[in-house]
């Protein structure tokens, strides 16, 4: 049996990724997390812009608003659990098209994946260049990751969280590669790490030395636990999650927008991811439901179905920007949810003799704008009703599929 | 014995004519353009095939000319081709039952409906026949643009000839373009002019239309007693472009063709009825 081999992917100061992902304005600002009930909120995750400028995780709204003032900038957002849940999806789904085995393995606020990665070789290439794929395929949904693989599920989670980057430790290594790492990696109780602290205990590789029968006798039975995750050596059995495939984003924003272009920016980013996600599945978006909270606690659902399942990212934003035109929303936003369902890719056969018809996203995009010119329910194909009654039509949906097509459907 | 090639006495009479006529006896080469049938067979000879492909053909005529009827005629045919075509209704005054009557695929007609948009003129609601006609005209456009249907039909036929003159010529040059591009037939059903002097158009797309009828009311087909079974109307050729110059041509060539009711199935034939001129002097008096 070959060697297992896992990959951890550690996403730090989750809360504050998952809300500036898709706001690519703000993340060039220092920004601030908070989180608990008002007043008495604190920091709880920031970006690096804000660290650098003093802003450390458990302080108050107070010192928070106070170092905002000195620092003209700082930027101080709620955090938003909904936001985290759509982030953590987007994250699980993208390391699910490297290996189908995860595990979830949380920390603190931090989001951490590991990754099965035995036997990925001949489909990778070796550790490193899986991990730098994946960190890259990571950035480009917005997620600043450090990487650690290892042939230890425990060496490769620790090693993650406490670097930056990319490190692959190759097998029986894990010892020397754990020993420079803080104790607190370990989540020991309280009175327990104050005891390692006062033998002056810092690091894994000091507590790795200790005699284990010695170790057990002072500090119980769980400390030989803490012994083999120092040294490497700690087994640990894999148990993988199964990530339901749903197309969801969310956006929540700091105050309310009224204006279109500021929907759209976001929206824009929202369908980017939707299109990737599902292209990775070689699938393309049949419909999205488009979910606007609005001031008031009202809520304004418009909904953009392409005649064909499409992932063109410029078609698909047309047609939210022309729906959001046509049905604009009564009062100012407060969040923006999209949810999609994935069809199949479209596949249309041309023949030379087979009479011109419109293009079908073209003419998506064609009828949604006269639309906006004529007003809703003015443009479609009209249908007789089935009574004697004289004028008596609907309208309905114009397709420009080919009769031979519609007979099939 | 010293003989001559067909090829060099021809290039030596039209060299010794070419002064009075250049290029005398070899034929003008002729482009064939490619047309599209009306569906009437009276039309098609008229018009040497039908309706022209990537142009404009404008359809002029009072209510009740038949415009509407051989522009239904014509969507017919396109629709049965498995096309697809446009309808857009300036005045939303399109019948769906008699398209439908008249053999028009309605799955592949899209029919955009400009609303009358009112707007508040010293606190009465004041309706704006331009806005209706800006809306018809900016939804041409689009579909222009967006191409591959067969044919757009712009109706006209209810808006104020005034307002269709007011129609800027660059407009008519650009919708001209864009169906030559999109191979679209474009179809504009108006009105006769109301100050029409010289021309007959219902607008001013002269320059860039490659045809243009005008429509006229005949008479009615009386099938014995009072029952009416459909009308004969009269379509008058006032303009093709592209057509050779038929020297001392003085009136327009026109043809003359039936259309029966929606509920007569049967249809109109000459051996079938019989056209009674008298009876139409004989319904204006009663009426």
């Amino acid at each position: 049996m070959s060697q297992h081999l896992y990959a951890c992917v550690h996403a730090a100061e989750f809360p504050s990724q998952a809300l500036l992902r898709l706001r690519p304005d703000l993340q060039a600002l220092p920004v601030a997390v908070l989180e608990g009930r008002a007043p008495l909120e604190q920091v709880c995750s920031m970006n690096r812009h804000a660290r650098l400028r003093g802003a450390a995780t458990g302080m108050t709204r107070l010192e928070a608003e106070a170092l905002a003032s000195q620092n003209e900038g700082l930027r101080l957002l709620p955090r938003s659990l909904e936001s985290e849940a759509a982030a953590r999806a987007v994250l699980l789904e993208c390391a699910a098209s490297f290996s189908p085995r995860i595990e979830e393995a949380r920390q603190g606020t931090a989001c951490a994946t590991v990754l099965d990665i035995t036997g990925t070789e001949r489909l990778f290439g070796p550790p490193q260049a899986l991990a730098e794929r994946l960190r890259n395929a990571l950035k480009a949904a917005s997620f600043r990751v450090s990487i650690a693989v290892s042939a230890n599920f425990h060496t490769a989670r620790m090693l993650a969280a406490a670097s930056r980057g990319i490190i692959v430790i190759g097998a029986a290594e894990e010892a020397t590669a754990l020993a420079g790492l803080p104790v607190a990696l370990l989540e020991i109780p309280d009175d327990r790490a104050e005891t390692l602290a006062i033998w002056g205990i810092r690091t894994l590789g000091e507590l790795a030395a200790l005699p284990e029968v010695d170790l057990i006798a002072r500090l119980g039975q769980s400390a030989s636990g803490w012994r083999n995750l120092a040294r490497g050596a700690h087994a640990h059995t894999f148990q993988p999650i199964e990530a339901a495939f749903s197309l969801r984003e969310f956006c929540e924003f700091e105050t309310p927008v009224e204006q279109m272009d500021s929907l759209l920016f976001v929206g824009a980013r929202m369908i980017d991811s939707l299109a990737l996600r599902a292209a990775t599945r070689a699938m393309s978006l049949a419909t999205v439901a488009v979910d606007l909270a609005l001031e008031g606690k009202r809520a304004h659902r418009l909904t953009i179905r392409p005649a064909l399942p499409s992932i063109d990212r410029k078609f698909l934003l047309k047609l939210l920007q022309l729906e959001i035109a046509a049905n604009p929303p009564p009062a100012a936003v407060l969040s923006l949810t999209l949810t999609a369902e994935a069809g199949q890719s479209s596949k249309v056969q041309l023949g030379l003799f087979a009479p011109q018809t419109p293009e079908p996203s073209r003419l998506d995009v064609t009828i949604a704008r006269l639309k906006a010119i004529a007003g809703e329910g003015r443009v479609g194909s009209p249908v007789l009703e089935d009574t004697h009654r004289a004028g008596s039509f609907r309208m309905t949906a114009f397709t420009a599929l080919n009769p031979a097509e519609e007979e099939k459907d | 014995m010293y003989t001559r090639s067909a090829t060099a006495l021809r290039l030596e009479i039209e060299h010794a004519l070419e002064r009075s006529f250049p290029a005398a006896l070899t034929p003008a080469q002729r482009t064939i353009r490619e047309t599209a049938s009306t569906g009437i067979a009276e039309v098609d000879a008229l018009l040497d095939g039908g309706l022209p492909v990537g142009a404009i053909s404008e359809i002029n005529g009072p209510a009740s000319s038949g415009r509407t009827t051989l522009v239904l005629s014509f969507l017919a045919q396109r629709t049965a081709a498995g096309q697809v075509c446009a309808w857009v209704d300036a005045d939303d005054a399109f019948d769906p039952e008699s398209a439908a009557a008249n053999g028009v695929n309605l799955r592949q007609l899209l029919w955009v409906r400009c609303q009358k948009a009112g707007g508040l003129v010293r606190g009465k609601q004041a309706v704006k026949p331009w806005t209706q006609l800006d809306q018809a005209l900016r939804a041409t456009d689009l579909l222009l643009q967006a191409g591959g249907f067969a044919a757009i039909v712009l109706d006209l036929g209810d808006t104020a000839a005034e307002h269709a003159r007011r129609i800027p010529l660059a407009t008519w040059f650009r919708f001209r373009q864009a169906a030559d591009r999109a191979r679209t037939s474009l179809v504009v059903v108006a009105q006769a002019g109301a100050a029409q002097g010289s021309n007959a158009q219902g607008t001013n797309a002269q320059s860039s239309t490659a045809l243009a009828l005008q429509c006229a009311a005949m008479s009615p087909v009386i099938a014995g007693g009072t029952v009416l079974r459909g009308f004969r109307f009269e379509v008058r050729n006032e303009r093709q472009r592209f057509t050779p110059f038929a020297v001392g041509r003085k009136k327009p060539p026109a043809s003359v063709w039936p259309a029966s009711s929606a509920w007569d199935t049967a249809g109109l034939s000459d051996g079938a009825v019989t056209f009674e001129r008298g009876r139409v002097l004989e319904m204006e008096n009663s009426a």
